[in-house]
């Protein structure tokens, strides 16, 4: 609902010098576009955050910018101060790098930072860091295949786009099936893109005769392993973990598939957390600093009614 | 005259030049000296190109020497020839389109102050050279708007600058009118009253015998004759250079027009030409004269579709619209351009692609190009308008007489019914011109219109049944066979009303 | 005659190095891989390699008529949006069948012609540089998928997707639909290139387009039927792209229009127009294909290389055919 977002911007805008005098407080929320399903995903709960808190909090008002790049988003978050003079900023950096230096410049404005999911390069600068768990992610991922495959057994690994998280995540994974017996025939980036995992797939189901299962770490991917093994016809692998909570997958979950018999939250709501807990904060002054890591959670068949969002485009 | 006067600056000895297995220059000896103008001539094929590009550097001889001063010089690149004072001045020209003339003029050269360019300094230095070349071009020009002169004149400029000793000139006057070309010789007589050394190449052998002090014949890669130039007269040069007795240029007119063919009413091109009428009847040759940018060029184009115009045009009676080129080759009139290398032929292509553009459609069976018919069509194009070379080569690597011949075959392959033919003979040999006008009588005689367009002004009153004079967008006059002679035309295309001598007006 | 170079053995340089280039891949992943030149592995990379390569093909026409088209890929993206929403909105009436998945088909084919046919129009008629006009229209069709899409994934019913399948994964002999459909652009796309007088005319244009205008060549109109070639092309690869995974999001696509214009160039095709060949472009298609396909079924390098590699021999098989040209 992207056009939907900028047309509450300029509603905010418009609406904003009436309020000026008195206490009214504004949020600014910058996050990266939905270029991906679960950045798709990220921005819907974003969006539903404001307009539900917005609607809940008359004294709130709300900026959200959504930016394609790294650069577009410092050019939004400078923007939001000179414009706006935000008195919070939600934040999911693009990169924590170069996002560093105009979050710091807000912070010392006086302003309130939230930073979410990726942390910035220095430490100290937010007030409050919500965000999900990569190691755990992949610790909970390797942990329900160790289980799965009590036996041991051969397996491939689909990684995303070379990052600090998708490091994290297969760090985690390895260490916890060590010892398992799992071997891990190979691992190639995906690129958490449907049509590169399709490829990949295609190329590993050729390269190994045998395979006991695939960790696609992203139900994305999980949707373009599922295409390859289909076309292919092998009926070695037994099952595909992915990872992220999509609807359209925590639904085969729920429905008993075989093939996806579980999968691995990284919930694209924690914006919404993160955005409510700071609203939370700024109206009543309670004490919301600290760091709120949001773990991963197996999703099975018995708790997977409590994942499943089908409004949600993700 | 004698080796004593002064002694060589730029000397070819012996001088053979391989492409390949295919020689084509064999043991050219040629020798320039300072303060003298040395004329190159031969046809079209005849080695004068590859020739002067090893005197400036562009390419090694295949055995033989260069010597400069009296010294054997082997050079690696150009700018080592242009470091001894050497440049060349080519038929296309080599000028940087984008950039200014004064940008131009500097390229390579810039006068800097500091770390920045000086460019009050360049302005006036810029405008000196100019003014020496009696050229008003703003150096604020860029060169892609200047015409072909002006460009002649940057190049020429470009080499005063460089403090030049010899300078070589690839056809210099190919592009010029009268006026113009009086003024380039004019200029090359101060240069060589300075001390240079000019090497020229022309067709135009008035030209030769009015300025060369010495001059070298070629033919088929070789030296036939080489020595003072006063001692050739123009038709012993032709002879030479064609190795055969030249019988008269021009072909009996017939003087029998037939049903009118085309009709222009107040025809305006905006910016270009005013008020154009005009007609044209089967059979007849119209000749169109006046200077450069006086909207010949531009009144034809629009009237084929080529640029825009207003105005009533009716082809064989039919009053018709045409926006496109296309649509006036569907009524059977073609445009042949002046300018074939850029408008005219694909150079990179070969010559079964250029012939048959034009007209692809009637090489087409079932959808597809019928390649047997084409290859037909050429070897029919080639012994028709006797063009020679490789059927095989690339149209870059073809003489411009070859080029020209092949322009002419591919336009008239349209079946055209009315051809206006754009300076038909610029650039090319004696011989070959001798051919062209031929062909182009041929074809009236079998009763299509014709309209040739020419700054020569013998090839127009040599040809036409009829011509027109235009001047700044207008048509001045209309001459009859009988009345056209280079003086009234000169009086109409100048705007004057007394007889003067062509050669001395200025524009 | 005043120096005729002979370009034989240019032209022959320009047509073995993609040649030599794609034997040298085929020896290499044979080396490394015994399952390489299996059935199984090659109609795959075949197949995969279908859409870019129906692509590149229509790629080749607008680039030898001195074109460019970057917005294929967000086109792609973008008619695989459409249909898929047009086929789920058409379901309840139609019922799943062929007339559905028809109506799918005529949807992509449609409005892949309506999208090549204005950008050509924007760039012919208005005169605005091809690179200006599909960058925009990239732009357009990229953010316009992701708003069909409200950010996620447009997926295709599931039953919908089973019966549509075939259109992906089955064939005729044991050779798969994009494969054969592949092959027939190919075919048609080369005898259009070769031997009409449409590829002549492209062939000039690009050359020099001045040229064809004074040889009454219809300049504007032979350069507007490149794009709509094209972009009804891009609507061919999407029939067979949505059946693969039954969905599309803003993911779908990225890249196809560099991997295109790419394996066009590899092929030895003249960026700069004149000059194009399409069984070329179909050898640029296979290489840049193997090289994925090669890397993905050795551990030889860091898969963090995998672009360089890439990138390098793109680089190299446009230096092969080059290499003669130096005393040209």
């Amino acid at each position: 609902m992207k056009h939907f977002v900028s047309g509450l911007a300029v509603a905010v805008a418009l609406s904003a010098p009436a309020f000026a005098q008195d206490d009214t407080k504004v949020i600014g929320v910058s996050i990266p576009a939905a270029t991906h399903g679960w950045a798709g995903g990220m921005n819907y709960f974003a969006q539903e955050a404001v307009d539900r808190l917005d609607a809940a909090y008359p004294q709130l008002d709300f900026v959200l910018a959504t930016a394609s790049d790294p650069s577009k988003q410092v050019n939004d978050i400078e923007d939001m101060v000179a414009t706006r003079n935000i008195d919070a900023l939600v934040v999911l950096p693009f990169e924590s790098e170069p996002l560093t230096g105009p979050v710091q410049n807000v912070k010392q404005s006086g302003a309130w930072v939230t930073v979410v999911d990726r942390g910035l390069s220095v430490e100290g600068i937010e007030d409050l860091y919500v965000a999900g768990d990569n190691p755990g992610f992949g610790r909970v991922s390797g942990e329900y295949m160790a289980q799965a495959l009590p036996d041991g057994g051969k397996i491939v690994v689909l990684r995303g786009i070379p990052t600090t998280i998708d490091n994290e995540r297969v760090e985690g994974f390895q260490q916890a099936i060590e010892g398992s017996g799992i071997e891990i025939l190979g691992m190639e980036h995906g690129n958490w893109n449907r049509d590169d995992a399709f490829t990949v797939m295609q190329d590993f189901l050729s390269k190994y005769p045998e395979i006991d299962a695939v960790w696609a770490s992203d139900d994305d991917m999980a949707v373009g392993v599922l295409g390859a093994i289909d076309a292919a016809g092998r009926e070695d692998i037994n099952f595909v973990l992915g990872g992220a909570g999509m609807k359209e997958m925590i639904k085969r979950v729920k429905d008993n598939d075989a093939m996806i018999p579980a999968d691995v939250t990284y919930p694209p709501s924690m914006i919404a957390t993160a955005i409510e807990v700071t609203a939370v904060g700024l109206v009543s002054n309670a004490p919301v600093s600290g760091d709120f890591i949001i773990g991963s959670v197996l999703v099975t068949p018995e708790n997977a009614d409590d994942f499943y969002f089908p409004d949600s485009p993700f | 005259m004698g080796d004593v006067v002064n002694q060589p600056v730029l000397e070819l000895r012996r001088v053979s030049r391989s492409f390949g297995p295919i020689e084509v220059l064999h043991d050219v000896d040629i020798v320039l000296r300072p303060g003298r103008v040395h004329a190159l001539i031969g046809e079209n094929g005849a080695g004068k190109s590859t020739t002067m590009k090893i005197m400036a550097g562009y390419q090694p001889p295949s055995q033989g020497e260069v010597e400069f001063d009296g010294q054997p010089v082997r050079f690696q690149t150009i700018a080592e020839a242009e470091g001894l004072g050497i440049s060349m001045i080519h038929q296309e020209f080599n000028l940087a389109e984008q950039l200014t003339v004064e940008q131009n003029i500097f390229l390579g050269r810039e006068i800097r102050r500091g770390l920045l360019l000086d460019k009050p300094a360049m302005r006036r230095r810029t405008r000196e050279l100019l003014a020496r070349l009696d050229c008003s071009v703003s150096p604020d020009r860029r060169v892609s708007d200047l015409s072909n002169s002006d460009k002649q004149m940057v190049e020429i400029a470009k080499a005063l600058l460089r403090d030049t000793r010899v300078l070589i000139m690839d056809e210099p006057t190919a592009v010029l009118t009268r006026s113009e070309t009086a003024v380039l010789l004019r200029q090359v007589r101060a240069l060589k009253e300075a001390g240079t050394a000019v090497l020229f190449t022309s067709h135009k052998l008035d030209e030769v015998s009015e300025i060369a002090d010495d001059l070298t014949i070629m033919r088929d890669g070789r030296v036939v004759w080489s020595g003072p130039a006063a001692e050739m007269d123009e038709h012993d040069m032709a002879t030479a250079m064609v190795g055969r007795e030249m019988s008269d240029l021009f072909a009996p007119k017939l003087g029998q027009p037939g049903d009118l063919a085309l009709e222009v009413r107040n025809l305006n091109v905006a910016g270009h030409a005013t008020d154009i009428s005009l007609s044209l009847r089967q059979g007849e040759i119209l000749g169109v004269a006046g200077l450069i940018g006086s909207g010949r060029t531009e009144t034809f184009e629009a009237i084929c579709g080529l640029r825009p115009g207003q105005g009533d045009i009716r082809v064989f009676g039919k009053p018709v619209q045409i926006d496109q080129p296309w649509q006036a080759q569907a009524l059977g009139m073609c445009y042949l351009t002046e300018d074939r290398k850029t408008r005219g032929l694909l150079l990179d292509k070969g010559m079964h692609e250029n012939l048959t553009l034009q007209a692809l459609e009637r090489f087409v069976d079932r959808g597809r190009i019928d390649r047997a018919a084409e290859d037909d069509a050429l070897t029919r194009a080639i012994a028709d308008f006797d063009i020679r070379g490789h059927r095989d080569s690339l149209i870059r690597n073809l003489s411009g007489g070859n080029q020209q011949k092949l322009l002419f075959a591919k336009v008239l392959l349209a079946e055209p019914r009315i051809v206006i033919i754009d300076e038909p003979t610029r650039g090319i040999d004696i011989g070959t011109k001798q051919q062209m006008y031929e062909f182009i009588r041929n074809l009236a005689s079998q009763g299509q219109a014709i309209v040739v367009i020419s700054s020569e002004m013998q090839e127009v009153i040599g040809l036409a049944d009829r011509v027109l004079v235009m001047r700044q967008g207008r048509i001045m006059g209309e001459l009859q066979d009988e009345e056209a002679s280079e003086d009234a035309i000169v009086r109409l295309a100048m705007g004057v009303v007394q007889t003067t001598p062509a050669e001395e007006k200025t524009v | 005659m005043n120096a005729i170079i002979r370009t034989d053995r240019r032209l022959s340089m320009t047509v073995v190095g993609p040649v030599l280039g794609l034997i040298a891949l085929l020896v290499a992943g044979a080396l490394l891989n015994p399952n390489f030149l299996g059935w199984d592995n090659l109609t795959n990379v075949l197949a995969r390699s279908a859409f870019i390569g129906i692509i590149a093909v229509g790629m080749t026409f607008v680039i030898t008529a001195g074109g460019l088209d970057l917005s294929v890929g967000s086109m792609a993206a973008f008619i695989a949006g459409l249909m898929i929403l047009m086929m789920n909105k058409a379901l309840p009436g139609l019922g799943v069948g062929i007339p559905v998945v028809l109506l799918g088909m005529a949807t992509a084919l449609i409005a892949g012609l309506g999208a090549g046919l204005l950008n050509g129009l924007l760039i012919t008629r208005l005169g605005i540089e091809p690179f200006i006009v599909t960058l925009g229209s990239m732009g357009i069709y990229r953010s316009l998928v992701t708003w069909l899409a409200d950010g996620g994934t447009l997926s295709l019913d599931f039953t919908l997707r089973s019966f549509y399948q075939p259109v992906y994964y089955g064939g005729v002999f044991g050779i798969s639909w994009p494969i054969i459909v592949f092959a027939l652009v190919v075919i048609i796309g080369e005898i259009v290139m070769r031997s009409t007088a449409f590829g002549r005319h492209c062939a000039a244009i690009g050359s020099n387009d001045q040229v064809a205008r004074y040889s009454s060549v219809r300049v504007g109109h032979v350069r507007l039927m490149t794009y709509a070639a094209l972009g009804m092309l891009v609507g061919v690869a999407t029939i067979m792209y949505v059946p693969r995974l039954g969905s599309a999001s803003s993911a779908t696509g990225v890249l196809w229009e560099l991997e295109a214009i790419a394996a066009v160039i590899i092929g030895g095709t003249v960026l700069k127009g004149g000059f194009g060949r399409v069984w070329g472009t179909v050898i640029g298609v296979l290489i840049l294909s193997l090289i994925g396909n090669i890397l993905n079924l050795t551990d030889f390098v860091s898969p963090y290389l995998n672009g360089a590699i890439q990138g390098a021999i793109i680089v190299l098989a446009v230096v092969l055919q080059r290499e003669s040209k130096a005393d040209g």
